[in-house]
């Protein structure tokens, strides 16, 4: 149980982290950038809000199976091609709601900071810095997103005890088992999870108020 | 250390600036006109901050004073160690130092520690001004720098931009609907009107201009 629930955590953890690192240049550049592409990319993080995760455990477990395009890097189910789809499935989650919260901060202070000459990566720094307690909630969305997520980590890992299971699955099989006990006990550590998670969340907004 | 435009043209939200040459160097420059003149726009456009066309020269090192000062979260003194640490690239304790220096000029120190979001927005006005004294600017763009500050305030404040733009040669721009700041800052004033600039002359012969903003403006003398 333990070992099922540390790899839960740590492929949601790291799928949110990268998620965040990929979508929030993304959020800076649709909320502070002068290209009419920009539409392009908050069109595709909006779309992506609905993408069903079995679409994305799909084109995986299609892309790494065996004899499939990709079927040589032999990522199929390892908690590799389980970041890979949480990571996909969580980036327009993250990136929308970081749009939201980069939207918050006075819409001229991008261009007073350019205005006393502060370098373009100093200053989306400092934008972000803004806007970190609304970055905050979109990381804890994306968590809660990718740790709750059953569909897709069934496909790309496949539930492998003791390699790809994780607490969704193994809640799944339990309950196809007729184990309740088990699956009660999987759904509280995911729960208690998710409250760990809202906890370390609201400790960083109540700092950054 | 100067900033001149040539044959600038701005097309902004349906507003159209047209100005065929400006120029301000440390002996300041003032943008008067009434309100939708296009004051601001000019000061932005030849900061380059906006898309315009025309033939702009500019110091490297240029640093502007919003008329709505916006800031970042944090302390007034936190304000001024970051936007000098990453435009200037010195060592925090340098950029501390810079910070309280900047702050002591703008009389501002008693508020260092304060949010600077919860400022007033008279003290804001003043920490937008040192967060540009405090990178050592080669040209000055203030927009309607003391509007909020308080009367007794005014003078301080333009004495130390007067002897700042003096000492360093910092080329000084100015938009501004109060005479005494173009009196005490600019030896030469334009005049804009629905974006053309309607006159351009030494401020101290504004009185002979036969525009009636500028008689308005005259007309209330140089109050504080």
């Amino acid at each position: 149980m333990l070992g099922i629930a540390a790899l839960s955590v740590a492929v949601s953890t790291i799928a949110t982290m990268l998620a965040a690192v990929i979508a929030l240049p993304g959020a800076l550049w649709i909320v502070h950038g002068r290209s009419r592409a920009r539409a392009l990319l908050l069109g595709a993080y909006n779309a992506g809000l609905g993408l069903p995760p079995v679409a994305v455990g799909l084109a995986i477990a299609f892309s790494f199976w065996r004899s499939g395009p990709l079927g040589s890097f032999d990522l199929l189910y390892t908690p590799a091609a389980m970041v890979l789809a949480q990571t996909i499935i969580v980036i327009p989650l993250i990136g929308t709601l970081a749009v939201i919260a980069l939207r918050g901060a006075d819409p001229s202070l991008a261009m007073q900071l350019a205005g006393v000459g502060v370098p373009p990566s100093a200053r989306f720094a400092l934008l972000a810095r803004e806007a970190a307690p609304g970055l905050a909630a979109a990381a804890l969305a994306g968590f809660g997103r990718a740790i709750a997520e059953v569909g897709a980590a069934q496909m790309t890992g496949g539930n492998i005890e003791g390699q790809t299971r994780v607490l969704t699955t193994a809640t799944m099989l339990a309950v196809g088992r007729g184990d309740f006990s088990g699956a009660f006990a999987d759904v509280a550590v995911l729960l208690g999870l998710m409250l760990v998670a809202a906890a370390v969340a609201l400790v960083l907004q109540r700092r950054w108020r | 250390m100067e900033v001149s435009v040539r044959a600038l043209l701005v097309r902004r939200d349906g507003f159209t600036l047209q100005v065929e040459g400006c120029a301000a160097d440390a002996a300041g420059t003032a943008v008067l006109g009434p309100n939708g003149a296009g004051k601001t726009t000019l000061l932005l456009a030849l900061q380059g901050l906006l898309r315009a066309e025309g033939t702009c020269a500019r110091p490297d090192r240029c640093a502007a004073v919003f008329a709505r000062p916006a800031v970042l979260r944090g302390s007034a003194r936190w304000n001024l160690t970051a936007v000098a640490r990453s435009v200037l690239g010195v060592e925090r304790a340098e950029a501390e130092k810079r910070a309280a220096d900047a702050l002591d000029a703008v009389d501002l120190r008693h508020a260092a520690e304060r949010e600077a979001r919860t400022l007033s927005t008279g003290q804001r006005q003043r920490l937008a001004l040192a967060r540009a004294l405090v990178v050592e600017p080669h040209a000055l763009f203030l927009d309607e720098p003391f509007a909020n500050v308080d009367a007794d305030g005014r003078p301080a404040l333009r004495a130390l931009v007067r002897d700042y733009a003096a000492r360093t040669g910092c080329a000084l721009l100015v938009a501004t609907s109060s005479y005494a700041d173009a009196l005490a800052l600019c030896a030469r004033s334009f005049v804009l009107r629905g974006g053309r600039v309607v006159h351009d002359g030494p401020t101290a012969a504004l009185a002979q201009v036969d525009d009636p903003y500028v008689r308005a403006l005259l007309a209330e003398g140089p109050a504080p």
